[in-house]
């Protein structure tokens, strides 16, 4: 039997001995799409670090795909927000995207054929194989979170995590990494995003994780993004509107 | 007119400027991709105390070992104290390059020839490069060169996103060490030459003038060597003309940098001029580097 992507048993994540989240209990098989929902700062970062082995395991044990995380690298694919990066890097998109063979090429072995053709494959399946050429930092923001998932995609991960996928990102961009990740997943590619926007995740996810400092429910869309669990979340800053359906503002 | 560049000791200057021509460049890039200015200026004074040190203990010859000893050690103890996040980047660096200069100062005013002493280590010799010195830098030079190439790929990828870096294996604590250490190494290189002052401008301006023509990389480290050799031979010939010619003595380390300095204003309108024409809004410099650019 396979194992699963994702396995994480009461587990507490944290950063120098001091937890971020705590009580995670996950399991996500291959081609299942999953949604950390929260407010800003309720750990959905440290938590897919921690998926990464860049955050450290407090309490409870954690399987990404059979290994403890740190092991499990070269099977993972990481998408970071966008603003994160220096626009004026002097960079071009092809490069960016080659940057996702890295792992699989180390230090210092040679590009080779097999690599270029991932990289195009991938540029192509974001819609951005015209922009190939282009400085990295000259692309809209929606197109260059595009080129990170294509980064991802070059590296063919057999778990794929995104962070804020469609913060700042225009509709366009939005739709195509929509249907990237729906095509990804159908490959059986498991998915982790981190999304504050309740819409996205109800819309993409199989499995919704709510957190903010602990994880407070975890199961489909249908049971975890109504009033009760999502009120718990985000105390005041939850709601009620008609219909059950829950409207989130800044406290 | 006797051709310059036929005496022995203007051929052995050029030809150090060349060698170092050839690795500033390169190095320049990683500077600048990563913010290091700051870093690039503390490592260049704190090699003055390492300098002095040699050349009280050993005389000239010293003088490369005392710098490369305190050369390695303030990288690694850079290196270290920017990442325990005890302190913030900015003041790490300023107090390790402060309390390392002054130890420096210190220790040249013990000795007679006070001012003579501390002119050359902080300006360099230039004119008087030995054949063994040359070849000393060629070594350096080559060091360098190697493990830049080995390495490129993990520091670009650890320089424009550390995070993903990280998710894909390559550890940031290393790569950082072993940046500052290529960095102190280029200062060891270059620093008899041009001297502790002079030699930040060699490993920042290149870079940063390619930057204004360019948007690779690869076009930028070889432009920037294009630019530091360009500068040497102009610099030299300069002196050379000033002080034959009008019996004006300019030290010819400070003409290069001048002339290096001077290619950087000359660009700048270039990059500006290219930006307007291609309709690029300037973007926030909000840098993710740690480091940013100080002085």
């Amino acid at each position: 039997m396979e194992a699963a992507a994702l396995r994480y048993t009461n587990v507490s994540v944290g950063y120098q001995g001091t937890p971020v989240v705590t009580g995670v209990d996950l399991e996500l098989s291959a081609g299942q799409r999953l949604a950390l929902v929260g407010p800003n700062g309720a750990g959905k970062s440290t938590l897919i670090k921690s998926i990464l082995g860049l955050a450290q395991i407090l309490a409870g044990t954690a399987v990404v795909l059979g290994n403890p995380p740190a092991r499990a690298r070269g099977l993972t694919g990481y998408v970071p927000q966008t603003d994160t990066l220096d626009a004026d890097f002097p960079v071009s998109v092809r490069q960016v995207v080659m940057m996702g063979r890295y792992r699989q090429l180390g230090w210092w072995r040679p590009v080779r054929a097999a690599d270029r053709q991932a990289v195009e494959r991938a540029l192509d399946r974001v819609g951005l194989a015209d922009r190939a050429r282009h400085r990295f930092g000259t692309l809209s923001g929606g197109q260059r979170q595009r080129v990170l998932l294509a980064r991802a995609i070059a590296a063919q991960p057999r778990l794929l995590l995104l962070d804020e996928p469609f913060n700042g990102v225009d509709a366009v961009s939005q739709e195509a990494i929509v249907r990237v990740l729906r095509e990804l997943s159908a490959a059986g590619t498991a998915l982790v995003l981190s999304t504050h926007d309740l819409a996205v995740a109800r819309d993409l996810a199989d499995l919704v994780c709510l957190v903010n400092g602990r994880q407070w429910a975890v199961g489909p869309p249908a049971e975890t993004l109504t009033a009760g669990p999502l009120r718990r979340t985000y105390g005041s800053s939850a709601i009620d509107v008609a219909d059950g359906r829950m409207v989130l503002v800044e406290p | 007119m006797i051709e310059p560049f036929a005496v022995p000791f203007m051929g052995r200057a050029l030809a150090e400027i060349a060698l170092l021509a050839l690795i500033c460049g390169p190095i320049s890039v990683f500077v600048f991709v990563r913010g290091l200015s700051f870093v690039s200026d503390a490592l260049t004074h704190t090699v003055f105390p390492g300098v002095v040190i040699g050349f009280v203990a050993g005389g000239l010859d010293g003088v490369f070992t005392g710098a490369l000893v305190a050369g390695v050690l303030t990288a690694v103890l850079l290196t270290v104290l920017t990442r325990s996040a005890r302190l913030s980047d900015d003041a790490a660096t300023a107090v390790v390059l402060t309390a390392m200069f002054s130890i420096g100062v210190v220790l040249v005013s013990r000795r007679s020839s006070y001012t003579s002493d501390l002119t050359s280590f902080l300006f360099g010799r230039l004119l008087t490069v030995t054949p063994r010195q040359l070849a000393e830098t060629a070594v350096l030079a080559g060091v360098i060169l190697v493990v830049l190439l080995i390495s490129v790929r993990a520091l670009l990828f650890r320089a424009f996103d550390p995070a993903a870096a990280a998710a894909a294996g390559f550890r940031a604590g290393w790569l950082d060490l072993l940046l500052n250490v290529m960095l102190a190494l280029v200062v060891v290189a270059a620093v008899r030459a041009v001297g502790t002052i002079l030699v930040v401008a060699l490993l920042i301006v290149p870079a940063a003038a390619a930057r204004m023509v360019t948007d690779r990389l690869a076009v930028m480290a070889v432009a920037g060597a294009g630019l530091v050799f360009a500068a040497g031979y102009g610099g030299l010939l300069l002196s050379w003309t000033a002080s034959l010619r009008y019996g004006v003595a300019l030290t010819s380390a400070s003409a290069v940098v001048l002339l290096l300095v001077l290619s950087y204003l000359v660009l700048l309108p270039v990059r500006l001029l290219r930006d307007r024409r291609r309709g690029v809004v300037p973007v926030p410099a909000e840098r993710t580097s740690p480091h940013e650019l100080v002085g």
